[in-house]
């Protein structure tokens, strides 16, 4: 397994590697931490390689903060932070990013809402100004507030409504877990969208998007002494939320656990003629000793043209589905496994569903092999030289870790149960989740 | 071992002009009569092997021969079957991938240098041994035409092969590459081997990026590959397209979105020693939040998502076009706003602050291109095609630099003269008659698309 150590060498010039008995022994990441007093984390790797930067600002607020009435509040200021502040005012940010060279943009889950720019070096005060600005004096505006509301159904539609797989992925997280906060819409249901007001987002704004809930990351060819110097002046002064942290603790874990008992079978009438579908189990939150077993089988089935599911369903001389895919889905306070696909026509839905319950309990004995768990482990690595081939990367890499176990070092510990996973985890793990009752969604033009 | 790639850049991007000297990090080889070229790369204990092809779909006697081949090549040889070579690649973590355009192709590999002696066997093995076994085929073409009958609920992608189709009817280049519903059935195993045999032959160029150890590769190409590389290009000569006077109107069900495409065709006499004016353009007009039509029709007046503009070529043929969504009860206006755009700044009609911020989006951008060593080799294999000197890269900041706002009018002029401009909308039945104030409308129907 010494190829993970020489990722983390190779990735970083200042960061070193002595051999050692384990893993997470091994490796060493240069991350500067800086912790402001009123509750800002900032993390800062120092790569010189070429004069560019990346700055990630994570906010730990999403989709399951909101209550009905304002479903979607994150993603609409997802959109609205970008029309201005009180310092640079209205609608200049785009412009002085773009300008020097530089990108923006952001995105919104469940958990968390992420803004990042891409920039040269020279611009690295200029960007901190803007986003500490953004963070302090929003401006909110409303005739671009309203304009942006149109924009966010546009987008939703586009998401949702025209997209059979975004329609069927939020079809199956409302029944997944409905009545719990992760059944609402990330991008907010189209009434709420309608009505919010620019006071209710801003109640909001003022509530979460605050330095003691943020987390700031700077990997690129920036001077550590310096962005720390220039945190702390323009963030330092901004105060801390009085409420948030209330916020957060009154989202219990048992709140978010789904309340149905029995498999649930839901069809969706939409504009696919070929059927589209989506199996889910609950599983567990982010973190969860047994997550890594059931993130290895979820690849064993469904990743690579090797995978079991391919070979099953798609390869075969009279194929069942044109595209299958699994995957283990940790979110904060909760988890999925879910495999989807699509069919080709002619396919019973009721008769492919109890094939693929049934398959799914035969692979547990059938699939999962020292070869089979090692060639996911051989995968994994060249995934991760991809993720963290660039500054930005990297960045989101250390933010994710950071804003989800409140400590970027947790990959030393994911990687040691990776390391650990054995086939008889793996085999358990499939056992444990194929006999719980499941949802079962399907988007199909032939639905009613 | 230090970095050259990095070291060659660092020095001109400190010095803010580009020189001849990044230039030194490329290494130009001959290996047999196989071009190579490599990037060393030392940041990851990885490799990427792109062998391009100097022959795409233009050859194909139908449509998909090309991408059938590549796409089926791992189907199985005559010594393993489909799930026992997927099973070698993926145990060892290396990814095979292949784009066809109509003018050329590329295969690429990546995996662990530690690796590199087995992955590039056994993918010599494929280019000398596949047989694509009857079996895996009539898979293929089941699943091929079952996920093209499926496009209708994707309305983006559907937008775009039949604007290619319509905007392209006039030339070989209109035929998609992917196949179509009449042309899957064509393919068998024998025409499948033969196409293979003739790209096995055909003019190749192998780039590389990766720690010194890539040239293990040299002596597994050489005995293993067996390929020989001869140019058999055929120069195109198109004639500019002609004038365009009616909108494509493509019903499709369900759709509460309009997706619009706008373009043409362009040769290369239109584009050759102006690609920095081309590129400068659909950066003006659609690249990023700050461009022309993203403030004209979102930021301003809350319409689309999105909307982007390009100017790409190939060798003998190239793309302008616009592409966008709205509402239905809003395409006809974003069409007209579109129709404004270009005519405003065919007459100068935008501010200095505009072009300069165009200008230094452009160039302090520059050094992003250089941040995955892959896609600045893409860069230089697309440079290669085009038959461009490198130098041009090397100029590029000065080139942009040094552009005039009447260089940005003229290139606008050139790339969209609205009369000839092929727009397609494909969206809901009842857009008819709000699109006839623009042009007359022709309904298609999206079925003959597929």
């Amino acid at each position: 397994m010494k190829f993970w150590l020489v990722l983390f060498a190779l990735l970083l010039g200042c960061s070193s590697v002595k051999e050692k008995q384990s893993l997470s022994e091994n490796i060493h990441i240069d991350v500067e931490e800086l912790k402001l007093d009123n509750g800002l984390t900032a993390l800062i790797v120092h790569n010189p390689k070429l004069p560019i930067f990346s700055l990630q600002l994570f906010y730990k607020v999403g989709g399951k903060n909101e209550v009905p009435g304002i479903t979607g509040a994150s993603h609409f200021l997802e959109h609205m932070m970008f029309k201005g502040a009180k310092k640079y005012g209205k609608n200049t940010m785009d412009f002085i990013i773009e300008g020097s060279g530089g990108s923006t943009n952001a995105y919104t889950t469940n958990d968390q809402t992420v803004y990042y720019e891409n920039l040269p070096s020279s611009e690295l005060e200029k960007i901190i100004d803007i986003e500490s600005d953004r963070m302090e004096n929003l401006l909110l505006d409303v005739d671009d507030f309203n304009k942006e509301r149109e924009v966010v159904l546009e987008e939703r539609k586009m998401r949702y409504e025209n997209s059979p797989r975004g329609q069927l992925y939020l079809e199956m997280m409302q029944n997944l877990y409905q009545g719990t906060p992760y059944g609402r819409s990330v991008i907010g249901d189209i009434p709420d969208l309608k009505s919010v007001t620019r006071e209710q987002i801003y109640k909001y704004f003022k509530r979460f998007y605050a330095p003691n809930n943020a987390t700031l990351i700077l990997v690129g060819d920036v001077s550590v002494r310096k962005a720390k110097s220039m945190i702390q002046e323009k963030f330092g002064k901004i105060p801390s939320s009085p409420s948030v942290e209330e916020a957060h603790k009154e989202l219990k874990d048992q709140d978010f656990v789904p309340k149905w008992t029995t498999d649930q079978v839901v069809a969706k009438k939409g504009e696919s003629p070929n059927p589209l579908f989506m199996l889910a189990f609950p599983t567990y939150k982010a973190g969860h000793p047994k997550g890594y077993a059931l993130d290895v089988l979820s690849s064993i089935l469904g990743s690579g043209k090797s995978a079991s599911l391919i070979n099953e369903y798609i390869l075969i001389e009279k194929p069942i589905a044109t595209s299958m895919y699994a995957a283990h889905q940790s979110l904060d306070k909760s988890g999925f496994f879910f495999i989807g696909g699509e069919l080709v026509r002619g396919v019973k839905l009721n008769e492919f569903r109890k094939n693929l319950l049934k398959r799914l309990t035969g692979f547990c004995d059938t699939e999962i092999t020292e070869r089979s768990i090692q060639k996911i482990k051989n995968n994994y690595l060249t995934g991760l030289y991809s993720g963290l081939d660039t500054n930005a990367g990297l960045g989101s890499f250390l933010g994710e870790r950071q804003i989800v176990f409140n400590d970027w070092r947790f990959y030393k510990q994911e990687l040691d149960m990776y390391e650990k996973v054995s086939v008889d985890d793996v085999k358990a793990s499939c056992k444990e989740v194929f006999v719980k009752p499941s949802v079962f969604v399907s988007v199909w033009n032939m639905h009613k | 071992m230090k970095n050259k790639f990095f070291i060659a850049l660092l020095s001109i991007l400190s010095t803010s002009a580009f020189g001849d000297s990044f230039l030194d990090s490329i290494e130009r080889m001959k290996w047999g009569d196989l071009d190579v070229v490599w990037i060393e790369d030392s940041k990851f204990p990885r490799f990427n092997a792109a062998i391009y092809f100097e022959d795409g779909s233009l050859s194909d006697p139908f449509s998909g021969l090309t991408q059938g081949t590549f796409d089926q090549m791992a189907s199985g040889t005559s010594k393993e079957s489909q799930r026992e070579i997927s099973e070698f690649f993926d145990f060892y973590g290396a990814s095979l991938k292949h784009s066809v355009t109509h003018e050329y192709s590329v295969y690429s590999v990546q995996g662990l240098t530690k690796d590199i002696e087995p992955v590039m066997s056994k993918v010599c093995e494929l280019f000398t041994d596949a047989q694509f076994p009857k079996k895996e085929l009539t898979s293929y073409v089941s699943r091929s035409k079952s996920q093209l009958k499926n496009l209708v609920t994707s309305h983006a992608a559907l937008a775009d092969r039949i604007f290619r189709q319509v905007s392209l009817t006039e030339t070989p280049y209109a035929t998609p590459v992917d196949g179509t519903l009449a042309t899957f059935d064509k393919l068998n195993p024998v025409g499948l081997k033969e196409r293979l045999s003739e790209l096995n032959k055909t003019k190749k160029v192998l780039y590389l990026t990766g720690p010194s150890e890539i040239s293990k590769m040299k002596e597994i190409i050489a005995k293993k590959c067996h390929w020989t590389s001869k140019s058999t290009f055929k120069n195109l000569e198109l004639k500019k397209p002609s004038s365009q006077s009616a909108i494509y109107l493509v019903p499709v069900p369900g759709a509460n979105q309009a997706q619009i495409r706008i373009g043409r065709y362009v040769i290369p006499q239109e584009i050759k020693g102006k690609y920095d004016h081309f590129n400068f353009l659909s950066g003006f007009l659609g690249g990023g939040f700050t461009s022309k039509l993203v403030q004209e029709l979102r930021v301003k007046r809350g319409l689309t998502y999105s909307a982007g503009a390009y100017v790409s070529m190939q060798r003998d043929y190239g793309r302008a076009g616009i592409m966008t969504f709205s509402k239905n009860e809003s395409a006809s206006e974003v069409i007209s706003i579109i129709r404004d755009v270009f005519q405003d700044i065919t007459a100068k009609k935008f501010t200095n602050e505009e072009f300069k911020h165009q200008q230094g989006h452009q160039i302090g951008g520059f050094a992003f291109g250089f941040e995955e060593t892959n896609a600045f080799l893409s860069q230089i294999m697309l440079y290669d095609h085009q038959g461009r000197d490198l130098q041009e890269l090397v100029k590029f900041q000065d080139l942009i630099a040094s552009l005039t706002p009447e260089a940005l009018a003229q290139a606008n002029l050139e790339a969209f003269p609205w009369d000839r401009l092929t727009i397609v909308v494909v969206g809901d039945k009842s857009l008819e008659k709000s699109l006839s104030r623009i042009r007359p409308v022709r309904i298609l129907k999206y079925q003959d698309f597929l």
